[in-house]
């Protein structure tokens, strides 16, 4: 009788974290894109042909960006609360991501949600951007040094710039 | 017999959750719950949180070519994390000094600071804080909160910082206040009540 009880027990315990891990891992840019679709009623457009669009991003910046991942939400009209998205977002993700960088204003009409994570000699990028009544959303794998030589150049023609 | 196992696989269970809960946290602090509430009435807000993993991993990539990069590199991949935290508001008065006290008691919590700037100006209602951390003696955390009438802006560095090498991370976002944090520093020091730093030992957070 002892053990009847025991077992299902056992197995409750074992199942629980389980799930709660499961659901904690089994994120990534798809997971996200679909709980945004899924709590603020919205459709998000899949960008036709990424994959050839990344290969091209890949081949023309030597490396420097491969793995893109583009969703596109346009009339979003729903109230977000910032601090729920950020919630939903990070719980999405999966494990290793960093939000580096919230950026809220219109009381939070706008945000910007930057995470990152280290992949090896490489960097993830994650994106999202809420602008009004649209949502982008943007997964990357960055080369740091080529991004670093990109913000450089940048950096050199801005100072070029107000020096003239 | 059996118990002890039931009680070693409720053990393990708890452990995996316990796990995968500390997971998500990082060294540096959780948000004050003022932070929230000066988020939700500010117009525009900005978080940059950097934490220990994502300076290592920064500084894998500096190449140190310059000399101030070089200096940057140094500094930060020595750093637990940099907590930069922007309040715009569109009028004036949408926070109090309250508020104010209550942030610099929430991040004074977390250690033995002491106050290296203290500037007040009862006229415009702006004031600033530069706090350091002691650990044996050395530098080992700063806090800058800095108060104007429409803009609110908290920076927090933990780990070993050099005051000199500090003005060179003032390109990274948010930190734009450490550019003349050292010449305000030494401006301050004679005509505001502004107190070295003293050595405590045995800080340790």
């Amino acid at each position: 009788m002892r053990r009847i009880v025991l077992i299902p027990i056992c197995f409750l315990a074992l199942a629980v974290p389980v799930v709660v891990l499961a659901n904690g891992f089994s994120g990534g840019f798809d997971a996200v894109v679909s709980s945004i679709e899924m709590r603020y009623h919205v459709h998000a457009e899949r960008i036709p042909f990424l994959g050839l669009v990344s290969f091209v991003a890949r081949a023309s910046t030597h490396d420097g960006v491969r793995g893109m991942h583009v969703a596109e939400i346009e009339d979003f009209h729903a109230d977000v609360n910032g601090e729920e998205l950020n919630k939903l977002v990070s719980e999405k993700l999966g494990p290793g991501w960093e939000r580096v960088i919230r950026e809220t204003s219109r009381n939070g009409g706008d945000q910007t949600l930057i995470f990152m994570r280290p992949e090896g000699s490489r960097m993830g990028m994650f994106i999202l951007d809420l602008d009004g009544h649209e949502m982008d959303v943007v997964q990357m794998s960055v080369d740091p040094e080529h991004f670093s030589e990109s913000i450089g150049k940048y950096e050199h023609h801005h100072a070029d710039g107000d020096g003239e | 017999m059996r118990s002890r196992v039931a009680v070693w696989i409720l053990g393990l269970a708890g452990l995996a959750l316990a796990t995968g809960s500390a997971m998500a946290q990082s060294g540096l602090p959780l948000p004050s719950p003022v932070e929230k509430e000066l988020a939700a009435r500010a117009s525009n807000a900005t978080e940059v949180t950097l934490g220990k993993n994502m300076l290592g991993f920064a500084a894998k990539f500096m190449d140190g070519k310059d000399k101030d990069e070089e200096a940057v590199k140094h500094l930060i991949e020595g750093l637990d994390g940099i907590y930069v935290r922007s309040y715009e508001f569109e009028k004036e008065g949408q926070y109090s000094a309250v508020d104010v006290d209550k942030l610099r008691s929430y991040f004074e919590a977390g250690g033995e600071w002491s106050s290296i700037v203290r500037e007040r100006d009862k006229k415009s209602g702006e004031s600033t804080d530069v706090m350091m951390k002691m650990v044996n003696g050395q530098p080992h955390g700063l806090f800058v909160l800095d108060a104007e009438p429409k803009e609110l802006s908290i920076v927090l560095i933990l780990g070993p910082v050099k005051m000199e090498d500090l003005s060179k991370l003032s390109g990274i976002g948010g930190l734009g206040v450490l550019g003349d944090l050292e010449g305000n520093g030494n401006k301050n020091k004679d005509k505001d009540k502004a107190k070295g730093p003293k050595a405590k030992t045995g800080g340790e957070e």
